[in-house]
Formats: structure tokens, C-alpha cells, sequence
């Protein structure tokens, strides 16, 4: 394989794993919900995308359509098991992770089961070279990888930033302070289904097929381990976490080209990363990059008595 | 004129029947004490006005309106705060952001109005910046506004706990024992300000365990034990009865002995 394809394919990875990770930053991060089936949002947007391109649906309307119905699904999940502690949460959402790919697995008309679904390319009549097709994606994910930043940024230096972090300390302090916690924390994990619905979607428009074992619970935990290698809570974080732990488990797949080593690296690599996340958690809790503050209140207070006196 | 009527309410909690058809007014733009030994009922009684409870049985209505089965952020936005006993602070927020949260009506708070807006949010929240700086110079706290409310001590967080439920100008304040854990000195000193609220139409229901902490400050005092209000009357009157007296120091001890 190309050497340059082989770091450019990576570079899409990262993109699409900070997408991702930045949709976990906004449930997990800033509001304190632990969505354990986050491959689940991300596979029924690659699969909607998918399915809705075959009839020729522009581009951006499959990938719309794709986030539409992972936060509907993210709606349905959360809304029984949100009122109930925060453990049960995760319980649902491991368990939805399962049942939606077990259901794509068992069925064959639409997506094909577990012969997988191709996907036709939207820049398939460009002609474009391996190396040149690759280039075009790259941009397309990482202007989404921009435009979901900027947004979860404006999002969490906000006063509704202010109102999910509260709720992640204590929701019922919230609650009695005006806040109905319930509709946030169903929109937090819309905003954050439909967020990994479009990963979804950009996934299968570059990889131009896929099938259920993609979708493998282990992708809800690498985007986990991007989250607390960066930190949670910044956005940032998020970023630097997906581009790391990318690079890492790629990494490992070429290091034994350049490298003599007793081991190949990329088989005992999951090993590697339950090592790593046992470190970071107990030496380095916070991630890379430490949780900002909301600054949307003036830095100094308006000093009526002194400026008048002045 | 009545701003909260508390009508027959009933609570048990397994066997142990807590509240057995409690009722009382409390009228507009007072201090009405609600004093009791411990276990009497009287922060359940507190928290089920709130809807952090559910009673069993009665109604609860505030401003004329049955507020019994509407869930605690609703009747926050109608005007009744509440500030727990041991103060519920966001640890990992600071003291400014404690207490802006509490800001009622805020436009930055739903996901339409962060995004398109931003100036309107902006300057409301340099008006609740202001208003919390004016809270916290009573408080006496200025110099920790930008600390996190996980670093203050007990005394402060409870200090920030009143701030709180001060922020939103609610028409009625449920304090849970407002002066415990924070010195006598400025423990009267809350008590002097709420007292100054009420001349602006402010009601406040306060549960005290002292009951000579009310002395001078509450209109009305309540004396609830086992589930049921035993006594009312203005404080000097109910200090003065005998059967608050058989309550809190037992027995009466015989003259002669």
C-alpha cells in the first residue's frame, strides 16, 4: 500500500473517531451521561446513509437523514432509562449497541445482512485517483469535524453549557433551581446521537461499503478511551484523545515493518490500550487537557461606585 | 391574603406515619417559623411543598394555585425557591456560576436561544453577574467568586446555598434551618436581611430548630411534633406556652423540687 494512502486513510479515521468523540464529550464530558452504545448511533447513521443513496438522494440529505434517525433512536432509548439512575443508562444503551447490529446482521433485503451493504461514492465521477479520492474526503470530514467543533463550542461556553455541567454534579439541585433536567438530558443525547449518525454516515460515503462487524462494541470504547486520554469536558480534548489513541492503534499495525519486536504489537494491542486507560485512571483522571470554565460572564465587575467617583 | 396553603397533607414512609394531615397558611410578605423536635417532620413537610416529595394525601396550593402534583422546576419558575439544609453546591462549578444558574427565565438556556441569540444572552448575563456580585458582597464573599464551590467550607457553601435561592427573586423562600453551620453573628445576619425582604412582599417559610432564633424576625410560628401542628402563635407566645415547653424540655419539673 501506498505509504502516503496508508497515513491520509489514517488521517479519515481520525476525523471520523473525533466526530465521535466529541458527540461522547457533549453526553459524557459536560452532562454526565454515560452512553455505552455509542457504535449503535454511528452504525444506524452509516446504514440509513447507506440505504437512502441507493435512491439517489443527494449527498447531504442521506447524511441529514442518517443523523434524523439516530437521534430519534437516541430519544427512544434514553427517555425510559433517563429517569432511572445513571447506571441504568449504560445497561440500555450496551444492550440497544447489540440489538441494532444483531437486527442489520439478520437482515437481508435491505442492507444485506452479513454480506454488508455497498456503497456508491459521491465523488465517483470525478475519476480521481486512490490517492486523490482520499485527499477529497479528508476535506469533507474535517469541515464537518469544523462545523460540529464550532457548534458544540457555542454549545458549552453558553448558559445551556452551564446548565448541563450542573447537572452533571447533582441533577436534582438542578432541577430545584428551575431546570427540567428530563428535556436536557433527552436533547444532550439527541444532539449527541445525531452527532455520531453523521460520523456514521461519512464512514460508510468513504469506506463505500459496510457490514455489521464493523460495528463492533469495541468501537464504543475506543471513542471511551479518546475521551479520557484527552479529557473530559474539553472539546479540545476530545480532538487531541481521537488523533492519539488513532495513531497509536495504527501505529501498531506497521510498527512491526520497521521495528524488530518479539511481539507483533497490533495483536496484543487491546491489551496495550486496557493498560494505558488503567494508568490514565489512576494517575491522570483529568486527560490531557483540563475542563475550562464558561467564560461568558464579564471578567470583572461593573464597578458603579468606583467609576463614578474616578 | 394566603400565598401558600398546606391542606390535611399526609406522608408515611413504610410504617412510620410522619405527617398525619398537616395543615397551615402562610400569609404574603412574612417569616413564618415552622419549629419542632427532630423527627417531627418538619423538613418532609419542606420537601413535599417542593415536590421532592409525594404526599400520600392533601393539597398544597400556592398563589391559588394547586401546586401539589407539578414537578419541582415548575414551581421554581412560579416563585417558590427552596435552599437545602445541607447545601446541594456544583462542586466542579464556581461560585459565580452557582449562583447565575439559578437565574430564572434565562434565554441562553435553551438550545435556539444559545446559538441565534447570543448579544440578548450576553447582556442578561452580565445582569445576573451584577446581581450575583451584589449578593455575594452581603454575603460577605466577593473574594470567592472565582473559586470552586467544591474548595469553600461548610459554612461558606451554606452561605451560597441562601445566595442561590436568592438569585431568581422568588415571591416565597422554603429555607431548611438557614443559620445552622454558619457563626451566630452572621447567622443573625441572614435573619436581618430576609426580615428586610419581606418589606418588599417576600414570604419566607423557615424550618429552625432554635426556636429563639426567631425571635424578632418571624410573624407566625408553627409548632409541629408527631405529624401534627401542636401549636401557632407568634413566637414570644409559643416560647411562652407550656406545652412547648413539655416538648423540647420535657417534663415540667415541679415547682417545689
Amino acid at each position: 500500500m501506498d505509504p502516503m494512502v496508508f497515513l491520509l486513510d489514517t488521517l479519515v479515521f481520525v476525523g471520523i473517531f473525533m466526530i465521535l468523540t466529541l458527540s461522547l464529550n457533549l453526553e459524557y464530558g459536560f452532562t454526565g451521561l454515560g452512553n455505552f452504545g455509542k457504535v449503535a448511533f454511528f452504525m444506524v447513521g452509516a446504514y440509513i446513509y447507506a440505504i437512502t443513496i441507493q435512491f439517489g438522494l443527494p449527498f447531504y440529505i442521506s447524511l441529514v437523514l442518517g443523523a434524523v434517525v439516530a437521534a430519534i433512536l437516541g430519544a427512544l432509548v434514553s427517555l425510559p432509562a433517563l429517569r432511572l439512575r445513571e447506571d441504568y443508562l449504560a445497561i440500555t444503551t450496551i444492550a440497544f449497541g447489540e440489538i441494532v447490529r444483531i437486527i442489520f446482521k439478520a437482515e437481508q433485503a435491505i442492507a444485506g445482512g452479513v454480506w454488508g451493504i455497498a456503497v456508491p461514492s459521491i465523488f465517483q465521477d470525478l475519476n480521481l485517483s486512490i490517492r486523490m479520492s482520499v485527499i477529497v474526503n479528508l476535506l469533507l470530514i474535517y469541515c464537518m469535524v469544523a462545523v460540529i467543533f464550532i457548534i458544540l463550542q457555542m454549545l458549552t461556553n453558553s448558559p445551556y453549557g452551564r446548565v448541563l455541567r450542573s447537572i452533571r454534579e447533582d441533577d436534582e439541585a438542578v432541577a430545584a433551581l428551575g431546570k427540567n433536567v428530563i428535556y436536557y438530558k433527552v436533547q444532550v443525547f439527541m444532539i449527541g446521537s445525531a452527532i455520531a449518525g453523521i460520523a456514521g454516515g461519512l464512514y460508510a460515503q468513504y469506506l463505500r461499503f459496510i457490514e455489521p462487524n464493523m460495528f463492533l462494541p469495541l468501537v464504543t470504547f475506543f471513542v471511551w478511551i479518546m475521551l479520557i486520554l484527552g479529557g473530559t469536558g474539553n472539546n479540545k480534548g476530545a480532538l487531541v484523545g481521537a488523533l492519539l489513541i488513532e495513531f497509536i492503534s495504527r501505529g501498531s499495525r506497521i510498527a512491526k515493518d520497521y521495528v524488530a519486536l518479539p511481539v507483533d504489537p497490533h495483536n496484543v494491542q487491546f491489551v496495550l490500550f486496557g493498560i494505558l486507560i488503567i494508568i490514565l485512571i489512576m494517575y491522570w483522571p483529568n486527560g490531557l487537557l483540563r475542563e475550562k470554565q464558561i467564560q461568558t460572564v464579564p471578567e470583572r465587575r461593573i464597578a458603579h461606585g468606583d467609576s463614578v467617583s474616578k | 391574603m394566603e400565598i401558600l396553603s398546606v391542606n390535611n397533607i399526609k406522608k408515611h414512609f413504610g410504617g412510620l406515619e410522619v405527617l398525619k394531615g398537616t395543615t397551615m397558611d402562610v400569609k404574603k410578605g412574612t417569616m413564618v417559623g415552622l419549629v419542632g423536635p427532630n423527627g417531627s417532620g418538619k423538613t418532609t413537610l419542606l420537601k413535599i411543598i417542593f415536590s421532592m416529595l409525594k404526599a400520600d394525601a392533601g393539597n398544597i396550593y400556592f398563589k391559588g394555585q394547586d401546586i401539589t402534583r407539578l414537578p419541582p422546576h415548575r414551581i421554581y419558575q412560579q416563585g417558590l425557591s427552596f435552599a437545602f439544609q445541607l447545601p446541594r453546591l456544583f462542586f466542579r462549578l464556581p461560585v459565580m456560576d452557582n449562583l447565575i444558574l439559578a437565574g430564572r427565565e434565562q434565554l441562553g438556556e435553551s438550545l435556539g436561544g444559545t446559538l441565534f441569540l447570543r448579544p440578548a444572552w450576553r447582556r442578561q448575563e452580565a445582569q445576573l453577574a451584577e446581581k450575583a456580585w451584589q449578593l455575594l458582597d452581603f454575603l460577605e464573599m466577593s473574594s470567592l467568586a472565582r473559586h470552586m464551590a467544591g474548595e469553600l467550607s461548610g459554612g461558606q457553601r451554606k452561605l451560597v446555598e441562601i445566595g442561590r435561592a436568592l438569585m431568581a427573586d422568588p415571591a416565597m423562600m422554603l429555607l431548611d434551618e438557614p443559620a445552622a453551620g454558619v457563626n451566630p453573628v452572621l447567622g443573625k445576619k441572614i435573619y436581618q436581611k430576609l426580615r428586610t425582604l419581606t418589606g418588599q412582599g417576600m414570604t419566607f417559610l423557615v424550618v429552625e430548630h432554635k426556636l429563639d432564633m426567631l425571635l424578632g424576625f418571624a410573624d407566625w410560628v408553627y409548632m409541629i411534633d408527631n405529624g401534627k401542628i401542636m401549636l401557632s402563635g407568634t413566637p414570644r407566645e409559643v416560647i411562652e406556652s407550656p406545652e412547648f415547653y413539655t416538648t423540647y424540655v420535657g417534663e415540667k419539673k415541679d415547682a417545689a423540687s
